[in-house]
């Protein structure tokens, strides 16, 4: 079970990562700034707190936020081998629970 | 931040009260009206060049390309207003339009239509069919609207075709950036880069009151260099650079 969720800690983290560059490399470094000076969190630390990650981006970006959320979750299921189904009124949380459960974590 | 704020709208007060008052000084308000659209648009071009300059020296990513763009149709602009001044102070023709600044003007739309597109189609997917929907209508509405209004006294004027067809492309240009200026408000709105792009619209939302009254104006040879419409262009040049200014500071 460990070893699983690490799994899709670090896939979280990869997703992210490679999310944020829709933003350019620039951009992803402004948000892990953000991230670090107003919230005292790494990227590393994300998957322990998304909820913080998410605030941080919607603080910068409004709804404009949600296109980076659905990219990111489009990666991480990418990268989990899990099939990615859009649906209506779920949210990143949502989503990451979802990958969770049928993970079995 | 506060600072910048401060500056900008003391700049849009001392350029309300030079106009407001220009009875006293007609000479130099001619001289002023030509000679400052240049200046204002140049820092509007450093400005956005300066964002232009950040974005690419980080990393060659969407925000260079766009911010490439808007430098683009700003140094456009800018080309613009100079080559007007050079007619107007130069060559002392009274109000050249249609001219070769004209095309400027016109060529300067292009490349910030697409800066504008470049920016808000990252973020499209969060946009709902809804929000789309109504966008359109209500683009489509204000270009009926626009078109209305300048109907009757354009055509009324029996001017040439060519400056027919300027009155009215100004004014239906304005609303095609703003068809795509107003997303990215909706987008960004709750966030940091609300503000910028809540100067973006604002700055294009002038601009359009501008080229309406400026295309009636003309059309009833009532524009004059100093005309109190020539400061909805300087304030829009002044948002501009604020909206590039802050955006640099937020991302």
């Amino acid at each position: 079970m460990n070893q699983e969720r690490s799994m899709f800690e670090k896939a979280l983290v990869e997703a992210i990562d490679e999310g944020l560059l829709m933003l350019g490399e620039g951009g992803r470094e402004v948000v892990y700034f953000r991230l670090r000076h107003s919230y005292a969190l790494s990227k590393e630390d994300v998957p322990a707190h998304p909820e913080i990650f998410i605030e941080c981006l919607r603080k910068i970006f409004g709804s404009g936020s949600k296109a980076i959320e659905k990219t990111i979750i489009k990666g991480l299921y990418s990268k989990l081998g899990l099939t990615y189904a859009e649906k209506k009124n779920f949210d990143f949380f949502e989503y990451l629970n979802e990958a969770k459960k049928q993970l079995g974590l | 931040m506060q600072k910048v704020y401060g500056l900008t709208v003391s700049v849009m007060t001392v350029l309300a009260l030079l106009y407001a008052f220009q009875n006293y000084y007609p000479e130099f308000m001619h001289l002023f009206s030509n000679a400052f659209p240049p200046v204002i648009s140049g820092g509007a071009v450093i400005v956005s060049g300066l964002s232009l300059e950040r974005y690419w020296r980080k990393a060659k990513g969407p925000f260079s390309k766009a911010w490439f763009y808007f430098t683009l149709g700003l140094f456009f602009w800018f080309m613009g207003e100079a080559i007007w001044a050079g007619y107007t102070l130069v060559l002392g023709v009274e109000v050249p339009y249609p001219s070769i600044a004209d095309v400027f003007w016109l060529a300067g739309y292009i490349p910030f239509f697409i800066a504008l597109y470049l920016y808000v189609k990252i973020f499209g997917c969060a946009l709902t069919k809804k929000t789309l929907a109504a966008s359109m209508v209500t683009t489509i509405v204000l270009t009926i609207i626009v078109t209305g209004v300048l109907l009757v006294p354009v055509l009324g004027a029996e001017e040439d075709l060519l400056v027919e067809v300027a009155d009215f492309a100004y004014p239906l240009l304005d609303l095609a950036l703003f068809s795509v200026a107003h997303l990215g408000l909706i987008l960004f709105w709750k966030g940091k880069l609300g503000k910028p792009w809540f100067l973006i619209n604002l700055a294009i939302a002038m601009d359009t009151c501008a080229d309406i009254l400026f295309s009636y104006l003309t059309a009833h040879n009532a524009y004059y260099c100093g005309h109190m419409l020539e400061l909805l262009y300087h304030f829009s040049y002044l948002l501009f650079m604020l909206a590039f200014y802050l955006h640099a500071k937020e991302l």
